[in-house]
């Protein structure tokens, strides 16, 4: 036991010296099966939001629809949302039905093996999402999504983008 | 002790590298600790339940490679067997320039959607078929007008599964997998895998050795507006002759699985076909723990609907993969931003009716041949299953939504010995959901969900009815509070409650950390992921969770 805590206690003190979640590079396939890489969005784009849902997730898709409208408001300025779909085999065939009858603009790639999702840290509850500036740093990380949360997340991409 | 001389040069590593030789060294640390106190009910009876669990993930990136582990304390776990120590731990190495994926200790795979590899894990069912061994892809694309991509994949490496029925019966599997894909045009994918494993099937009184081959072949092509998938499996099994298996078996099986997709704006709909035959038996051999079956590591589509509703997720159907025709046809239609419709229709049954010719007490089994096995039937000796599920979604106002359903599932689960005995259930729910936003922070949601049941199999009352009521109150973005109110008209609940009071407090320290604590009484029942389905048993306490990320 004693040793567990030790343990424990030497892992969070690392924590606390390390620095945030880490930067994941990856190119993924898009709903066309076109290859996308995070390196070449991160180049073009000012600040970048990548959310992790999947279709059954009812957050998901709410903070989608939120998220929508503040891609539509902040792209001309440098901001781009990346939408990483987690469905596994079961439902994946419908991710991109779903897509394109929302008629949502922004793309959408598939991590069915949920790699990235891992990659930056992912456990099991979702939407999960981050935000990567141009130096690719993490500089926000939210997990699950409540009505009302959009506001905070469109206030700290605003404050990335430099917007008052 | 080495394990703990293991972590602490995996974390030192990190610190040395980042001052002497300064290299670009990240980490990152996941932490889930779940506490639980309070009753269970066995078989009826009320027994004592306390519950700890810590899961702590740690990566490490040097550059392009990453060290991984996790630490796991289950003492004792909720469901499941009792652990200690580093539970996972892997070196990875990729490199998107070269093309190169390396990958040496635990981790998971899924090949196409899954029929010959989709190893995973659900700790909530427990179910982890993780392989321990090595994985290597190589992606290269010839041509730059009219590129033609491919990629392989090589990973070999041994899985220990824990049958999630009975926890302590461990089965392993030795495996090795090769994966090939093509694209030699944009909108087509080509593939082709192969798993080649030496399984070892313990049951009650014997171990049987199996060797299994399983080749599959897939296929994506986009054309306009249409997108299709299709993917065909085919299974062998050799038996190795034991007390239980005096003769070699040689079972051979196979599955097949297609979707057809097509999406517009405003509209799309997507149609599933399932037919698994991994291996088709008479009523008396099913079963859990049969070497010939679908070996765990295999998990295709379940081609129905996963429902989010507490009472519709009651009544899931539990696919057999070993034996199963069938398809849904999913539709979703959003007339404006604010207006979504979504209609479902699925439908399974079992291939063929089995006949018992036995003479007295001997039972031997017939197969009744059906010209028609490629399509579910709606015969009741063939265990049909249909689902009917229509949903409309109103975003009215910034504050206001409505959502409203309706569901309807038939099944029966035909007794081939005695017929009469068969368990026939009609379920009628209708789930709705309000919410309201007061100001830009506060929102009250309320959930009720009607539900009207008949199942031949109870013994007093067939028809009863399930009620769930549901409030909650949240402060976005930190807290949120919710109340359930669960009854039921039937009389042969497990725990002989016909009222379940349930009360959470979710709160957020910070984007990153929240903790959330519940007490109450929890009704249980069949709980499904992945069309892995067990019996979560009813509980009544306390339960707390801490989730933290550094």
């Amino acid at each position: 036991m004693k040793k567990t805590i030790f343990l424990l206690l030497f892992v969070f003190a690392f924590a606390a010296l390390s620095k945030a979640q880490m930067y994941y590079e990856f190119t993924l396939p898009d709903l066309d099966g076109n290859d996308v890489s995070l390196s070449k969005i991160v180049d073009k784009s000012n600040v970048v939001m990548l959310s992790f849902w999947a279709t059954w997730c009812t957050p998901c898709k709410e903070e989608m629809k939120k998220m929508a409208d503040i891609y539509e408001k902040y792209k001309g300025q440098g901001f781009e949302y990346v939408a990483l779909n987690n469905d596994n085999q079961k439902s994946v065939s419908k991710v991109k039905s779903f897509i394109t009858a929302q008629g949502y603009t922004f793309p959408v790639l598939m991590d069915s093996d949920k790699k990235v999702f891992e990659g930056y840290s992912g456990k099991d509850e979702m939407p999960y999402s981050v935000i990567i500036n141009k130096k690719k740093e993490i500089i926000s990380v939210h997990t699950g999504f409540k009505t009302g949360d959009d506001a905070m997340i469109e206030s700290e991409i605003k404050a990335a983008l430099g917007i008052k | 002790m080495k394990k703990f001389l293991f972590v602490v040069i995996f974390f030192s590593f990190a610190l040395a590298a980042n001052a002497q030789l300064n290299l670009n060294v990240k980490a990152a640390l996941n932490n889930l600790l779940r506490y639980g106190s309070g009753t269970e009910t066995v078989l009826g009876n009320a027994n004592p339940k306390e519950y700890f669990e810590n899961v702590t993930d740690a990566r490490l990136s040097v550059n392009d490679i990453v060290f991984g582990m996790r630490y796991e304390i289950d003492q004792p776990i909720e469901y499941g067997v009792n652990f200690r120590g580093i539970k996972k731990r892997y070196v990875e190495y990729g490199n998107n320039n070269v093309g190169i994926d390396f990958r040496a200790g635990d981790f998971w795979q899924i090949i196409g959607r899954g029929l010959s590899m989709n190893s995973f894990e659900d700790r909530n069912q427990f179910y982890d078929t993780g392989i321990d061994g090595v994985k290597f892809s190589y992606k290269h694309t010839f041509g730059d007008k009219s590129p033609i991509k491919t990629k392989g994949m090589f990973l070999g490496g041994r899985i220990l599964f824990n049958d999630y029925l009975v926890p302590t019966r461990v089965e392993t599997y030795d495996i090795r997998n090769g994966n090939f894909e093509i694209s030699p045009i944009k909108n087509l994918n080509i593939g082709a895998n192969y798993v080649y494993s030496i399984g070892s099937v313990p049951t009650a009184f014997d171990t049987t050795a199996i060797k299994s081959y399983i080749p599959e072949g897939y296929g994506t092509l986009t054309i306009g507006n249409f997108q299709m998938f299709a993917s065909y499996a085919h299974k062998q099994t050799n038996t190795t002759p034991n007390n239980s298996y005096p003769t070699p078996l040689v079972a051979k099986g196979d599955g097949f699985y297609s979707s057809l997709s097509y999406s517009v704006a405003k509209l799309g709909f997507t149609l599933d076909y399932k037919n698994y035959r991994f291996d088709l038996t008479a009523p008396d051999y099913r079963g859990n723990d049969r070497p010939t079956r679908m070996l765990p590591f295999q998990n295709p589509p379940t081609a129905v609907k996963e429902h989010a509703s507490t009472l519709l997720s009651r009544y899931p159907h539990v696919v057999d993969f070993n034996d199963e025709v069938g398809g849904q046809f999913d539709v979703v239609y959003a007339p404006n931003d604010k207006v979504t419709f979504n209609l479902n229709l699925a439908s399974a049954s079992r291939h063929y009716d089995y006949k018992n010719i036995g003479t007295g007490a001997l039972i031997v089994y017939q197969r009744v041949e059906r010209s028609s096995s490629f399509i579910p039937s709606m015969d009741s000796t063939l265990s049909p299953w249909y689902e009917a599920y229509v949903e409309g979604e109103w975003y009215a106002s910034d504050k206001l939504y409505a959502k409203i359903a309706y569901d309807y599932q038939n099944s029966v689960i035909y007794d081939n010995l005695n017929p009469v005995s068969s368990e026939k259930q009609k379920v009628s729910t209708i789930p709705t959901e309000f919410r309201y936003t007061f100001t830009k922070n506060y929102t009250l949601k309320v959930n009720f969900e009607n539900q009207f049941v008949y199942n031949s199999s109870m013994t007093t009352k067939k028809d009863f009815m399930n009620e769930l009521l549901s409030l909650s109150v949240s402060k976005s973005p930190n807290l949120s509070a919710t109340v359930s109110y669960e009854w039921t008209t039937s009389n042969e609940e497990p725990t002989g409650k016909t009222a379940w009071v349930l009360g959470e407090v979710s709160y957020k320290l910070n984007t990153t950390n929240s903790v959330t604590v519940s007490y109450g009484t929890e009704r249980g029942g069949i709980r499904c992921t992945n069309g892995i389905c067990r019996y979560v048993r009813p509980f009544e306490g306390f339960r707390l969770t801490i989730n933290s990320k550094f």
